[in-house]
């Protein structure tokens, strides 16, 4: 696999003095969904801005389908479709209306943009809303528009700015499904950012991390979540008579065993591995079971390890910006 | 780059006159100063009524008008492109904070398509309040009177003059939106600018009863220059090869104006559209 997006040293300092991004590198491979997390601030947005072309890179260099972001702008704004955080599909447009301004606007013309248009709309369930004005949408719908909207000129990459924002649970899968066939069907490059940490496990081949401007780490979702979660067991006692800490941690693929009265916490890279010679072990001590769960690791630790604080924090508060926008879009 | 022009601006076009209440307060403006301006700001109020000297005051001072509104007519069309256009640039401003713009920018769009769409629906739409003021000037009693040997010859010259002021404003307003990043911040430039422009002109009262540094100021404001030009044709149908004249150098000051300003508007539009 060639890689259609590459990183190399990329640096963005606005004014002269604030570092958004310092020197990141990283690459995306073709048919590869890359997800790109971080906090507010983190450096996420300048980082598609400079790929997009919306900003200038101060440093560094980057290419998009094998068009060098700075020296040819022009190249890269034609293999790419953005769909941005914000809805801008105009309100007192039909959905059709909204698609054949985008096809103009990307010289798709004709038979080619009427037939693209169909296909589309089709491919994301609004064909039958489509005459109606895009003030009557629901969020998902727009949402749903917005995604197709980057798509009319067929491009290499996809750029998805937190495509579920705003959305409920259930819309919110619908729009995984969706961006999950454009990229199995299509073989659809795409590059996005998320608030939601399940939503890049879902759907994200590899992930990269950034805070503070820097990558702190990339990878797969299991690559990262074995390298910093790993899995937990929880095991209970009938009683806690006699401290099988040392007994536990002794154990082979065991990684660090914490008590609490009879509750032990065991953390350990695969529970698969380790889970027979515990269960014999104790077993072997003459303890009781009285329960025992294990949970796999989340993105949620991974980030909570790498960044030091959780994504949900800032969710809350990051998603505001967003949510202006949408309510900005309805008051228009 | 046309094509993408065309169809940015009929979308905004497409915007503007699907939603009614973008129209209606631009007319609602342009009745009101009519009336308001037209019947308070009247010469002919200040001379004691059956003396008969009303009349007179607008031959001789008003260029011979029939009525003060005829007098107006021309500025208030002025005054109403002068604001629209300037107050118009806020949904390109909308665009931007809405993201819009965005994504224009990283489409294949053409920059100069962008910048000049928003030129030219600009000036559409404060073309039609134009119009559609002369219309109501028309309508309203003891309104604008149009002299028998008017013809469409006269109205295409009106707003041959109004399209070029139009232009120039277009060019710099628009120009000024793109730059600005907020709404606040155009409002307040926008009200510096226009109520100079609008004052200190020939849009209510004659430039010749003004003190000289005043007179200075409004001889060379775009705005004295159109309705100057307007005026002519309004007030006396076909032309004396004098008043041909000056039509002729008000038309020409306007195109210089509008191209002056079209280079100038030009530059400001790419450094607003660079990357940032």
């Amino acid at each position: 696999m060639t890689d259609i997006i590459q990183a190399d040293g990329l640096t963005k300092v606005y004014r002269g003095k604030v570092k958004a991004v310092d020197h990141i590198s990283f690459h995306v491979a073709e048919g590869e969904i890359f997800g790109f997390l971080g906090p507010n601030g983190a450096g996420k947005t300048t980082t598609i801005k400079m790929l997009n072309t919306l900003a200038s890179i101060t440093e560094g260099r980057a290419t998009v389908a094998g068009h060098d972001v700075a020296k040819d702008p022009g190249a890269v704004r034609k293999s790419i479709g953005v769909v941005p955080q914000e809805l801008t599909a105009d309100d007192e447009l039909s959905g059709t209306e909204n698609m054949m301004l985008m096809a103009r606007l990307h010289q798709v013309k004709g038979a080619t943009a009427k037939a693209r248009i169909s296909t589309l709309l089709r491919l994301v369930d609004l064909d039958e809303a489509a005459g109606r004005k895009v003030k009557t949408y629901s969020g998902g719908m727009r949402r749903r528009l917005q995604l197709i909207m980057g798509l009319l000129h067929e491009p290499k990459v996809l750029f998805l700015d937190e495509p579920t924002l705003g959305l409920d649970v259930q819309t919110r899968s619908k729009m995984w499904h969706y961006i999950k066939g454009l990229n199995k069907e299509r073989g659809l490059t795409v590059f996005m950012t998320t608030h939601y940490l399940d939503e890049a496990d879902s759907l994200c081949d590899r992930i990269a991390i950034i805070d503070h401007g820097t990558i702190k780490v990339s990878g797969t979702p299991a690559e990262l979540k074995e390298a910093h979660g790993g899995d937990i067991i929880t095991l209970t006692l009938t009683d806690d008579k006699e401290d099988l800490t040392g007994f536990l941690s002794a154990i082979d693929g065991v990684k660090a065993v914490t008590r609490d009265g009879k509750v032990y916490r065991i953390k350990l890279p695969k529970t698969e591995k380790a889970l027979p010679a515990i269960v014999a072990g104790v077993v072997q001590k003459e303890a009781e079971i009285e329960e025992i769960t294990f949970s796999k690791p989340t993105l949620d630790q991974v980030f909570l390890d790498v960044v030091g604080r959780s994504m949900r924090d800032e969710g809350a508060a990051g998603s505001d910006s967003g949510w202006e926008n949408i309510k900005m879009e309805r008051a228009r | 780059m046309i094509d993408e022009t065309l169809a940015l601006t009929f979308r905004a076009l497409r915007k503007w006159v699907r939603n009614p209440a973008s129209i209606v307060p631009g007319l609602f403006t342009a009745i009101f100063y009519l009336l308001l301006f037209g019947s308070s700001f009247n010469p002919a109020n200040l001379i004691p009524s059956g003396s008969g000297q009303g009349s007179s005051v607008l031959q001789t001072v008003f260029g011979g008008a029939p009525t003060y509104i005829t007098y107006l007519a021309p500025a208030v069309i002025c005054i109403i492109l002068v604001f629209n256009m300037a107050f118009g640039g806020i949904d390109l401003v909308l665009d931007r904070q809405l993201g819009y713009l965005n994504s224009l920018l990283t489409a294949p769009v053409p920059r100069a398509a962008i910048y000049l769409s928003g030129v030219a629906q600009n000036l559409v739409k404060v073309l039609i309040l134009g119009m559609l003021t002369f219309v109501v000037a028309l309508l309203i009693p003891n309104g604008l009177k149009l002299p028998g040997s008017f013809g469409v010859v006269n109205f295409v010259g009106i707003f041959l003059a109004f399209i070029l002021l139009g232009l120039g404003l277009s060019f710099i307003f628009t120009a000024l939106a793109l730059t600005v990043r907020s709404i606040d911040s155009l409002v307040a430039i926008v009200n510096f600018l226009t109520l100079p422009v609008m004052f200190m002109s020939n849009a209510f009262f004659p430039i010749s009863s003004f003190p000289s540094w005043l007179r200075a100021i409004a001889n060379v404001n775009p705005v004295t220059k159109a309705n100057e030009a307007a005026r002519l044709l309004v007030i006396n149908g076909s032309l004396s090869s004098s008043q041909a004249a000056t039509y002729g150098w008000d038309m020409a000051y306007l195109l210089v104006f509008a191209v002056l300003l079209g280079v100038l508007g030009s530059l400001a539009a790419r450094r607003a559209l660079r990357p940032e």
